[in-house]
């Protein structure tokens, strides 16, 4: 069973990999930087999109996540996957936002499908499409995030994990059951 | 239509990510990169803090002691006549000091013309 991810081209396969592009970077170079935003941007921001349900906070997130990794670039351990690290960073904000809107609002907000996520193109594989969306969004928040990560990084299951800070077999619960409702969703 | 395990990934692989805003790319640079240095550090601002409040202990320290005023104006005296500013031979060079000061200052001296260059 074969994974194909939705991920960027050169996520998956990157001409210079990502550790060079950060000792390039803390070397003063700051192209290297952009190339890094430039791999990871639209992943983090999916991330934040998916998590937070508004395109304006998630943008603002995407950013914040960025810059924080940019000030803590020195600290970043060399052999670990820096998409890992950046999509942790995102979700930690993503969660402290998501964590001030229930304190501002008082009470758990709903899960719901966000109705300004329709694809424009065409045809069944975008009905498909949006329809698979709207599933995700309906999903509980730690169903959909655990899904969200697995869209971005296929089965690689331990770095979901870390990501999450959740155990490796609480993950694997999560995505059984996140794709057992999403199964059930489409198939209706 | 029923969903199978692999139909669910190949649905999922086919997801395409979220557009990012055509700028997001140029704010975050804005927010890194090209961010301008803060005109004070966190540690200046530390630092200043710091001095404040033990400037205004020290105040406090001194304005809470008893006899505060007369201290003061003992302490005053004895600066003034431990330096000899009571005599009037120090208050006269000191003039002189002064005013020799302030007559240099006002001097302006011819400066030498820049030699033009070639080009």
């Amino acid at each position: 069973m074969g994974v194909a991810l939705a991920v960027e081209p050169p996520l998956a396969a990157p001409v210079v990999d990502d550790q060079a592009l950060i000792t390039a970077t803390l070397g003063g170079r700051t192209e290297a930087f952009s190339e890094l935003v430039s791999r990871y941007e639209r992943a983090v921001y999916h991330l934040a999109v998916r998590t937070l349900h508004d395109a304006g906070e998630a943008e603002d997130a995407a950013q914040e996540a960025f810059f924080k990794a940019y000030r803590a670039l020195s600290s970043f351990r060399p052999g670990a996957k820096f998409s890992t690290w950046i999509f942790t960073i995102c979700y930690r904000g993503c969660c402290d936002r998501l964590a001030k809107r229930k304190r501002l609002s008082g009470d758990e907000l709903p899960d719901r499908a966000d109705p300004s996520a329709g694809p424009e193109a065409s045809a069944v594989r975008e009905d498909e499409a949006r329809r698979l969306r709207a599933a995700i969004d309906a999903l509980p928040e730690k169903y959909r995030t655990v899904i969200t990560l697995y869209h971005l990084q296929g089965k690689q299951y331990e770095e979901i994990a870390t990501v999450l800070n959740l155990p490796l077999g609480t993950v694997k619960t999560h995505l059984f059951r996140a794709k057992e409702q999403l199964r059930k969703a489409l198939s209706t | 239509m029923t969903y199978d395990d692999d139909d669910l990934d190949r649905a999922l692989a086919a997801l395409p990510l979220e557009e990012p805003p055509a700028h997001l790319h140029a704010r975050i640079m804005a927010a890194t990169l090209y961010r301008p240095e803060p005109a004070v550090r966190g540690w200046e601002i530390w630092l200043m803090g710091t001095l404040i409040a033990l400037a205004a202990w020290l105040a406090w320290l001194v304005a809470s002691a008893p006899h505060t005023a007369e201290r003061l104006t003992d302490a005053s005296v004895w600066v003034v006549e431990s330096t000899g500013f009571t005599s009037e031979y120090t208050m006269l060079w000191l003039a002189v000091g002064v005013s020799a000061a302030w007559w240099l200052s006002q001097l302006t001296f011819p400066t030498r013309p820049s030699r033009i260059e070639a080009r």
